[in-house]
């Protein structure tokens, strides 16, 4: 027993400040993360201020080739008077809505019905061994989805998949390689459904049975029951579920790096069926390509100022997740 | 009523099941392509999730062999003397330990705080918030965030100083602060979970007995929150050793463990090295090796033990339900 | 109690820790960085000065192209910069360019297009994007749209191949970048249609597409009929000093680093 098992009254006050200043050792723990996160801020903006200022809103638009207009930049006479900043970024933040939205609409349409499926349809054995089969799917590690991707589906894609002709109707503009938005968007879509079938499914347990039964009982189907009430019913789970993809989708990096092309292209769906075979290159694939190049002043700023491009994003994210949820509030309750 | 069976159809009842399951012959044709749907989405992902494990399991298993790894990694063209990965591996372990061992303090600190404190209330709503915007941010900025951090000469401690003068920014512990990061949420949450759980009648009764609040957390209510602690600690292990983004960027990229100074521990922490990720990163043709027989044989080890660590997270959790039964 | 104990065990542990690295002599580490081309000859080299000289110093080697190498040097960041390509007047003031080895760059083909003996109009043509199709291409062995793989802005191969076979000619915008050797191997042993260039040390499982008619081969390189060779560099900030010129001065005059040298690369004696 410690000598503070029973505190003598007259040290009250020595146990009331003890109990503050633990308070405040844990709060000034706590606001770490605050200090971090407004850090982070600060110093990504401040490096990234100057590719932004150089090219004001051109920066966001398209205009030349973007690999060639990095290389520029890249090789900036080293006089600071002549830094390189020309940029037109529309092909990456293009390719980034192409693949993180591609694979959220398909992921969220399969993990929905995959997650009804465990919750309602699937044989008691089946469902029970998806369980851990879905968890092990979302731990897998990010690379191992790139290694099968460009060792398996992209030799696949390349060789059989894109034929000559394809590849003569677009050879002025750009090489077909197997590397392409078809299978960013295909693997992307295959590592962020797991999440997102844990947590709908989750939410489609929790819904109060009175409510299944209580629909049962007027007649109506299975399917039905499911459909209306308790995917409705889940709606902030689902929310929540899109917002974490999303989230995923946009910060991955190592596996588009791997697959989806490294060409900073804007593929042009006019080009018909060919648009999804265009390689493309996302943001943070970008970042990670040239990561190397950090050292070189304006090629980092540039860098940076994707990497701000993206923290705004996550935190709209998070912003629009929140946002979503409160409406939604009123069919998070139990009956 | 339009009902949605068949129930209610001139003709007496609907026949019991025939062709589809649920009785679903009895239904509307949108809600049976509903169910045909669901039962496609259901297989796929179990053909899915089979062919992933099957593929890496034969490949694995094919490619892997014991002195791969228990043999350094050497760089050579010459692909049958570039080693095998044991330097990968120590990393691994090297990194995983210090991101959670930074990890597990601050996040259990912030759960404690939040639900125990929670004192001014912006405050804590700022911090909840801050933990959301930490576990939404990508690897990816954090990386390069970490890199612009710790170059400045003030972190010079955590890395070494080249030759030239400038702080190399990338090391074991700069890389290991960045992936605490990432584990945080996932050790905030579950001990946040873990401490909400705890009923009301515990701490009132730790205080009854006159007990300080901080003695109350210290001796109730964390050794209490222990496995849900422990679970956050393994997701948190789980989601470190998957990660590649911080390791290309933070770990400086050498593949054999390099220190710096002679301190054992320590020089090895300020030094450089790789990780499984990176190594089969680098391996594939993404990266500069050229071997993708040791990447499958190095990613074969990283799926053992991610799936290791999440086997490791339900046998706790299984405990804990069984544990705290008696709380009720 | 326990308590004292576990707080006297961890300050005095953190105290081993860290006098441990102030009393111990610091083992001066030369770290590199640079060139892709470079590295594989920088391992071994940094291999044969251990065995030559063990314990005395360690070595670190990264990568990512020459320009990286020279612009990490310029700033500090490592204490040799590896380039593979010659010295550019944009490069920052104060470098000094050690001179180590020649290399030559072989234009290379999958092993399906056994193409011999290309020109360098014909290189200048397929690269400039001005002939986008093999048909077009004397002596190519396979049909279908031209793949034409590149490096990265960073590589000195690039600059290099630029400057020797290209001279005036832009490479295509339709290029694909590729960031290392290994990279541009990689994707030219997976796709038939696929030509690019590559260091020397890189060709194997390649077809050589014999620039001028002349294999690409060490011994054509040492003799001077390849005419595709480039120079090595070891780039340092200032004369090369300390343990870092200690290295480099044995890479070039020592008689131990010439038979390193020679297994894939030229020696400059």
């Amino acid at each position: 027993m410690s000598a503070a098992a029973h505190p003598d009254p007259a040290a009250g006050v020595a146990t009331e400040r003890t109990d503050r200043r633990v308070e405040l050792t844990l709060g000034a723990l706590a606001s770490f993360i605050l200090v971090l996160i407004a850090g982070m801020i600060v110093f990504v903006f401040a490096k990234a201020w100057p590719s932004f200022a150089h090219n004001g809103l051109a920066w966001f638009g398209a205009g030349g080739n973007v690999d060639s207009q990095l290389g520029e930049i890249f090789n900036s006479p080293a006089n600071p008077a002549a830094y390189q900043y020309t940029l037109h970024a529309w092909p990456l933040l293009y390719a980034t809505l192409l693949t993180t939205g591609g694979a959220v609409l398909l992921g969220m349409t399969f993990a929905l019905l995959s997650a009804v499926f465990i919750v309602e349809f699937a044989p008691a054995g089946l469902a029970r061994a998806l369980q851990p089969v879905v968890r092990l799917l979302a731990a897998v590690p990010s690379v191992i989805y790139g290694l099968i991707g460009i060792l398996v589906i992209v030799p696949f894609v390349g060789n059989e998949l894109i034929h000559q002709g394809r590849r003569k109707s677009v050879a002025y503009v750009v090489q077909l390689s197997g590397t392409s938005l078809l299978v960013a968007v295909l693997i992307l879509t295959v590592m962020i459904t797991p999440i997102m079938i844990a947590i709908i499914v989750d939410a489609l347990r929790t819904v109060p049975r009175g409510w299944t039964e209580g629909a049962a009982a007027l007649g109506v189907n299975r399917w039905r029951v499911m459909w209306t009430i308790t995917v409705r019913a889940a709606r902030p789970a689902i929310v929540a579920a899109a917002v974490l993809a999303t989230a995923r989708a946009l910060g991955e990096a190592i596996m588009l790096s791997m697959v989806s092309g490294s060409v900073g292209f804007a593929p042009n769906p006019l080009d018909g069926l060919t648009f999804l075979f265009e390689p493309v290159r996302p943001l943070a694939a970008t970042i990670v390509d040239n990561a190397e190049g950090l050292s070189v002043k304006p090629f980092g700023q540039t860098i940076y100022a994707f990497a701000a491009i993206l923290l705004v994003s996550s935190f709209f994210l998070s912003f629009a997740g929140w946002a979503a949820k409160q409406p939604l509030k009123r069919y998070a309750g139990r009956a | 009523m339009e009902a949605a069976t068949g129930a209610l159809e001139p003709g007496g009842p609907a026949p019991l099941p025939a062709a589809l399951p649920h009785g679903a012959s009895a239904w509307r044709r949108r809600d049976r392509l509903g169910l045909v749907a669901c039962w496609a989405a259901g297989l796929l992902l179990c053909v899915l999730a089979v062919s992933i494990v099957v593929f890496m399991l034969v490949k694995g298993i094919q490619y892997l062999s014991p002195d791969l790894l228990f043999s350094h990694p050497v760089s050579d063209t010459d692909q049958s003397k570039t080693g095998g990965f044991l330097d990968p591996l120590i990393g691994t372990f090297i990194l995983t330990t210090v991101g959670t061992g930074l990890a597990v303090p601050i996040g259990v600190a912030t759960a404690v705080w939040l639900t125990e404190y929670g004192r001014p209330a912006w405050l804590a709503r700022a911090v909840e918030s801050g933990i959301e915007i930490v576990a939404g941010t990508p690897s990816i900025v954090l990386a390069i965030f970490g890199l612009l951090l710790f170059s400045n000469g003030l972190f010079d401690f955590l890395s070494f100083t080249a030759q030239g003068g400038a702080v190399f920014g990338r090391s074991f512990l700069t890389a290991g602060a960045m992936m605490s990061l990432i584990a945080l949420p996932l050790v905030f949450g579950t001990t946040r979970e873990a401490l909400q759980s705890i009923p009301a009648h515990l701490r009132e009764a730790s205080y009854a007995l006159g007990k300080t609040k901080a003695t109350t957390i210290r001796r109730v209510l964390l050794p209490m929150s222990r496995p849900g602690i422990a679970t956050g600690a393994a997701l948190g292990m789980g989601r470190i050793a998957g990660d590649t983004a911080i390791v290309v960027i933070l770990l400086g990229a050498t593949l054999q463990l390099q220190g710096v100074g002679n301190a054992p521990v320590l020089g090895t922490l300020r030094g450089t090295g790789s990780t499984l990720t990176s190594y089969v990163y680098n391996n594939s043709p993404a990266g500069e090796g050229n071997a993708p027989e040791k990447a499958y044989a190095a990613a074969f080890v990283l799926l053992l033990i991610v799936i290791g660590l999440n086997f490791a997270v339900d046998l706790i959790t299984g405990r804990r339900r069984s544990r705290s039964a008696w709380s009720r | 109690m326990q308590r004292p104990h576990l707080t006297a065990a961890l300050a005095l542990g953190g105290a081993v820790l860290a006098v441990a690295p102030a009393t111990a002599a610091a083992r001066p580490t030369i770290s590199m960085s640079g060139s892709t081309s470079v590295a594989p000859l920088a391992a071994k080299l940094a291999r044969g000065y251990l065995r030559a000289f063990p314990g005395k110093v360690g070595f670190r080697l990264a990568q990512g192209g020459s320009d990286i190498g020279v612009a990490d040097v310029a700033r500090g960041r490592v204490s040799i910069g590896n380039s593979s390509r010659d010295p550019k007047p944009t490069d920052p003031g104060g470098l000094v360019f050690n001179k180590i080895a020649r290399d030559a760059i072989c234009v290379a083909t999958n092993r399906r297009n056994r193409l011999s003996g290309v020109s360098q109009a014909t290189v200048k043509a397929i690269f400039g994007g001005k002939v986008r199709d093999w048909s077009q291409v004397p002596g190519a062995g396979i049909r279908g749209p031209i793949d034409v793989i590149v490096r990265t802005p960073a590589s000195g191969t690039q600059d290099a191949f630029q400057k020797i076979f290209l001279e005036k000619t832009t490479v295509t915008s339709t290029a694909a970048q590729k960031a290392s050797n290994g990279l541009v191997a990689q994707t030219i042993k997976n796709d038939p249609r696929a030509v690019g260039y590559v260091s020397l040390a890189f060709t194997r499982g390649l077809n050589d597409a014999r620039y001028q008619g002349v294999g690409c081969n060490l011994r054509n390189a040492k003799s001077g009929q390849y005419l595709g060779t480039r120079n090595f560099w070891m780039v340092t900030r200032g004369r090369a000093r300390g343990a870092a010129g200690r290295f480099i001065r044995w890479v070039q005059r020592s008689s131990a680093a010439v038979p390193i040298i020679s297994r894939g690369w030229v020696p400059l004696r």
